[in-house]
């Protein structure tokens, strides 16, 4: 790697063995700087919300008018099954993932990730994953929605290569995430800056271990579950097959407990996120930084054991079923307990009422609007009634949506870290009432049509079901949703380069990446402060400002001896107070104050 | 300000314009395990309602109400978790828990069933699944040239009787759903899924699989027609001799077909 110091054109050192600087683009997709490859992953996931966003609308224009012939049935459900894939596999974790890619290590004050060469492998299977989705489009799309599952998804009945493309493309993405989730739990367990133990560590650190963990429960099943379909579909298994006696159930299992495991991972995400801004911006700590990081801990373990909720109507034992509704219940209290934990934060505080914190509290909204339905379908009977219906669907849309504030709110926060720039704010209130109001439309729309009876993935519904006008409002609140989510795309693309530039510490953050430069340089700190609590940056902070009233001038020398026997023009005074240059807090810092006044 | 409130006016009115059209309940229950499904949605309708709405307006309340004043404000007093606290906030959430879960247990019992009832008829029906339609077997057929009575798509049984219901399929995954009549219930191929219902009003139900099945999946709907006892065993008799027309016209048509060939081989 060339180091930043060698100038470019009049070079006054010149040495050898430098290897020459390489075009920008090349540089960063070979760079194993966990910044380099972090970007990567946000860029290439910022490009598949927006591709969901167009998708969903597209869905939703079939559906505006009864018995709709828009678009034909095929064309429908590929379009269906290509929203889901890209929403879960191609967006939302991934963009997490390199959220935390960034972040983390900064967090933890730490130069880099553990395994460089790992995470960029990881990236680098998640993009051929997501090309090989997408290149399905030009020979045959699968039409089997979320998860393909078999018999549907068989060489029987669906022979098109297309279900081929679906299972390596999702398997090479997990693997990619899996990847990243050993890597990440490397990084935490042995980089961590010292005195960072896990009672002092941010809340986001906390979440990155929770999702590493998931993610090394759920992404093995479903690269067992997508082995098996290829075995089934190429090489005659039987795994699924029921007519030799396969277990079609088994797919069911192994799928959900991956796309339960994503659902998790969005909401632990979604909730750390919230969980850094509201207390940056009330200028208080965290109420409870403990119950916060239990909290979250919580909803990682609950929201994994609950993956059976999305089976009450599957020919499963009732114990089973009966422990899928505690778990999904049991979600209630950390997730109460986090609201309250939030309302007690600001309470009392200063709260600056800036992007980053209204976005939080829209994404607080709008998962507090999808985990209360998800509340109630997963109680059993309700939930015989609702599920697979739009009204438990929306539920899961309204997390995804706060999940998207959430993925907002983290990048008006954290880029200005990023790329040294400030994201403008006025169009991002435009689109957080876009993406909110137009999702709540959206929701309790499609909410009442689901208890008359509309199910999912439909592409069509007749007349005489009722349900014109509540599609018709649904499908005007998802135009405005992808709307702002467009709005709010192209306003981070455009700030990226040419927001206002602020300084290191826009926010007066209290965690350790506010420490280092913006952007940092690629081995994040030149020096990493002794951790003593949970806030490490205030503590530094206070040090300075304790320090500060304490110094005391040191007294003007006096003259002992008699003037000297020369008459001297002008002497200069004898004693200047010294600078204040002993105040420096007991760290050496990155030469410049400003990241830490 | 204006601006804000006209907003907020107008996705009020939109989001409150979605149940004045179609009403916030499912449709009226006709079988005693939907009416439990009732109770149970109106039951968690309101504890979702009476716990979302405290937790998200008590966020937004301190947000507004602890509104910096200008960028110099003082720092606030910090302000963390005293004893308990949150510990006495967890009970009570984890209490609301307890009683969810216990409610939820309890309801199920005769959810995903109908109760039994010995003053009741009863009447076998199998259900199967395939892409994309329901077919239906009726029990015991009284004719001897038919072995099984079948229906498509319709259904129809008598009112008041318990209907136990084997739900199968031959293909692929479906899901059998009739909302007035209870739940769902996964047709899992090579699986037989017993349910049951007890219409107490005559009239048509309409449902439809609500699992992906392909190109035909909307088309998969189904409508259970319930009537009287009378006319019940007049349609099965109908049916039956329909099928057993029908069975002899097929019959009757291979004959002939098979004699034109014949002939035509003579002809030869």
């Amino acid at each position: 790697m060339t180091p930043p110091s060698v100038a470019e054109r009049h070079p006054e050192v010149v040495t050898r063995g430098v290897p020459a600087t390489r075009a920008g683009w090349i540089e960063t997709a070979t760079s194993a700087d966990h910044k380099a490859v972090a970007k990567l992953w946000i860029g290439t996931s910022m490009t598949f919300l927006a591709v969901t966003a167009v998708l969903f609308a597209l869905t939703r224009v079939q559906l505006i008018v009864p018995d709709s012939t828009i678009l034909v049935p095929e064309v429908f459900n590929r379009i269906l099954t290509a929203t889901s894939v890209t929403a879960i596999v191609l967006f939302a974790v991934p963009f997490l993932i390199g959220l935390i890619g960034y972040i983390v290590p900064l967090q933890i004050g730490a130069r880099s990730m553990a395994l460089p060469r790992l995470n960029q492998l990881a990236y680098w299977l998640y993009a051929a994953g997501a090309f090989m989705i997408y290149a399905s489009f030009l020979y045959t799309v699968p039409e089997t929605v979320l998860t393909p599952l078999p018999p549907l998804s068989d060489d029987v009945f669906s022979p098109s290569n297309g279900v081929d493309a679906w299972v390596g493309g999702v398997g090479l993405a997990t693997l990619g995430l899996v990847c990243f989730a050993i890597n990440l739990v490397a990084t935490l367990r042995n980089m961590r800056a010292p005195g960072l133990a896990w009672r002092r560590a941010p809340i986001f650190t906390w979440a990155a271990r929770a999702i590493a963990y998931i993610l090394l429960v759920a992404g093995p099943a479903m690269l067992a579950a997508l082995t098996m379909l290829t075995i089934d579909r190429h090489f005659d298994g039987v795994f699924f097959d029921p007519g030799e006696d396969g277990e079609p159930l088994l797919f069911s299992h192994l799928s959900w407990i991956f796309f339960t495991g994503c659902h998790t991972i969005l909401v632990v995400g979604a909730v750390a996120v919230i969980s850094e801004i509201i207390p940056t911006f009330s200028r208080k700590p965290l109420f409870s930084h403990s119950a916060a990081a239990g909290s979250v801990v919580a909803i990682a373990f609950l929201g994994m054991l609950a993956w059976m909720q999305n089976m009450y109507a599957a020919p499963i034992p009732e114990g089973f079923a009966f422990l899928a509704m505690a778990a999904a219940v049991g979600l209630l209290v950390p997730v109460g307990l986090l609201f309250f934990n939030w309302t007690a934060t600001m309470w009392g505080g200063s709260v600056a009422a800036r992007a980053p914190l209204g976005l939080s509290l829209a994404a607080a909204i709008a998962l507090g609007v999808g985990l209360g339905g998800q509340l109630m379908t997963s109680v059993i009977p309700v939930g015989l009634q609702l599920e697979n219906t739009t009204a438990a669907q929306q539920d899961t849309i309204m997390v995804i949506v706060g999940f998207t504030l959430a993925v907002f709110a983290a990048l008006h926060y954290w880029l200005p870290k990023i790329s040294g720039r400030l994201v403008a704010e006025g169009p991002a209130k435009l689109a957080s009432g876009l993406v909110l109001g137009g999702a709540l439309i959206y929701a309790f729309a499609m909410f009442f049509a689901g208890l008359d009876g509309q199910p999912v993935d439909v592409f069509r519904y007749y007349e005489d079901n009722g349900l014109s006008t509540l599609n018709l409002i649904a499908s005007i609140g998802a135009f405005f949703l992808a709307i702002g989510v467009l709005v709010e795309l192209g306003n981070l693309a455009a700030s990226y380069h040419g927001g206002r530039p602020v300084g290191h510490d826009p926010w007066g953050g209290s965690t350790l990446e506010w420490f280092a430069l913006s952007p940092p340089p690629p081995h994040n700190f030149d020096a990493v402060p002794d951790v003593r609590s949970a806030e490490p940056l205030r503590d530094i902070r206070e040090a300075i400002r304790e320090r500060e009233a304490a110094y005391v001038a040191p007294a003007p020398l006096e003259r002992t001896a008699p003037p000297p026997p020369e008459p001297v023009p002008a002497a200069p005074p004898a004693a200047e107070p010294e600078a204040p240059a002993e105040s420096k807090p007991p760290v050496q810092t990155n030469g410049d104050d400003s990241s830490i006044s | 300000m204006l601006g804000r409130a006209l907003a907020v006016a107008t996705l009020a009115l939109v989001i409150l314009a979605a149940p004045a059209s179609a009403g916030i309940a499912p449709d009226a229950a006709h079988s005693p395990n939907a009416e439990d499904i009732r109770t149970s949605y109106w039951v968690m309708l309101i504890v979702a309602f009476a716990v979302g709405i405290p937790l998200i307006a008590g966020l937004l309340l301190a947000a507004r109400r602890f509104r910096a004043r200008s960028e110099t404000d003082p720092e606030p007093r910090r302000l963390t978790a005293g004893r308990g606290v949150i510990g006495r906030a967890g009970a009570v959430l984890g209490a609301i828990a307890v009683a969810i879960f216990v409610f939820g247990v309890v309801m199920t019992g005769d959810a995903r069933e109908a109760e039994a009832d010995e003053s009741a008829e009863s009447l076998d029906i199998d259900v199967i699944g395939q892409q994309w339609l329901w077919r239906f077997e009726y029990p015991d057929s009284q004719s001897e040239t038919i072995a099984t009575v079948f229906s498509y798509n319709e259904l129809v049984v008598p009112v008041d009787a318990t209907v136990n219901l084997s739900i199968d399929s031959t293909d692929i995954v479906h899901r059998w759903f009739i909302p007035e009549l209870g739940g769902q219930v996964e047709a899992v191929p090579g699986e037989v899924v017993e349910t049951s219902f007890r219409a107490d009003e005559e009239g048509v139900y309409e449902g439809q699989s609500n699992q992906f099945s392909g190109t035909g999946y909307p088309a998969m709907r189904a409508w259970v027609r319930v009537v009287s006892q009378e006319e019940y065993d007049q349609y099965l008799s109908d049916l039956t001799e329909n099928l057993a027309t029908a069975q002899e016209e097929v019959a009757q048509a291979a004959e002939d077909a098979e004699a034109e060939a014949a002939a035509g081989e003579v002809a030869e």
